[in-house]
């Protein structure tokens, strides 16, 4: 029920991965995709921190290989379900023609329910985001 | 009293989706604010309405939400209102996170896209459209 297991996401974008692994360590381009503040310092055991949406995410690059691949963990401070180092983000790019497949894995979250509701929650973050603003 | 339902007495309405509910709780500052106090252990009413300019009505405004929102455990001892952090009531937003990278990613996209669009212009490729 609570086992760990890899959430995924995947994307195709349309340009090469040297184009798109900047906006994976560039504070000013990150928050173009997603927070609204953030500190990163790219380099194994830099600092990644990330505000979005009310929360504040407190994690660590562990892996920087541009243009392909950057690991770094995730958590929230103070919160007992998600502390700082608690899960790892691990993002892959793999070029394919001009596109690049964009493999997000999310390591070390609680399973529990989460793929019920899963229609339900964009709207809601939508919702969220214009609260937010 | 519990996470009741149906009570659409926050003035927003309540559709019935418990993360909702909790990140329209934590969509206050006042009311994070209030969980930070609480998180250390369990305070009166009283207590956390000292630490805000806000009237003793608004506090127990913002603590009513966020209990009904299942952040936060009440229970009476005797005249007084006592609140803890209920620690499961961010589970909920826990799986936001499954609908987070999706849909990032996909801003992702756009962004990376749209940039390439800006910066491909002139140099190479473009403008050569019969």
């Amino acid at each position: 029920m609570t086992a760990p297991e890899a959430l995924t996401a995947t994307v195709r974008i349309g340009a090469p991965p040297a184009d798109i692994f900047p906006y994976f360590i560039d504070p000013a381009l990150l928050i173009q995709w997603i927070g609204e503040w953030a500190d990163l310092c790219p380099e194994p055991g830099g600092v990644f921190a990330l505000n979005f949406s009310n929360t504040a995410v407190r994690g660590e690059y562990v892996e920087i290989d541009p243009p392909r691949r950057v690991v770094f963990t995730w958590g929230v401070p103070g919160k007992d379900s998600l502390p700082p180092g608690s899960t790892t983000v691990e993002v892959v790019l793999t070029p394919d023609g001009p596109d690049t497949i964009v493999e997000l894995f999310h390591h070390g979250l609680p399973v529990e329910e989460r793929d019920s509701h899963l229609e339900g929650w964009t709207t809601m973050l939508g919702r969220l985001e214009r609260l937010s603003r | 009293m519990s996470a009741a339902r149906g009570g659409a007495a926050d003035g927003a309405p309540d559709d019935g989706d418990p993360a909702d509910a909790v990140l329209r709780a934590l969509a206050d500052q006042h009311r994070r604010q209030i969980l930070r106090l609480v998180r250390g252990g369990e305070l009166a009413a009283g207590e956390i309405a000292s630490h805000f300019d806000a009237t003793q009505q608004a506090v127990s405004h913002h603590l009513q939400v966020l209990a009904r929102a299942g952040l936060l455990r009440e229970r009476r001892d005797g005249a007084r209102r006592l609140y803890a952090l209920d620690p499961h009531g961010l589970d909920p937003v826990r799986e936001v996170l499954s609908e987070l990278w999706p849909t990032a990613l996909e801003r992702l996209k756009y962004v990376v896209e749209q940039d390439q669009l800006t910066t491909t212009t002139a140099p190479k490729n473009a403008g050569r459209q019969p």
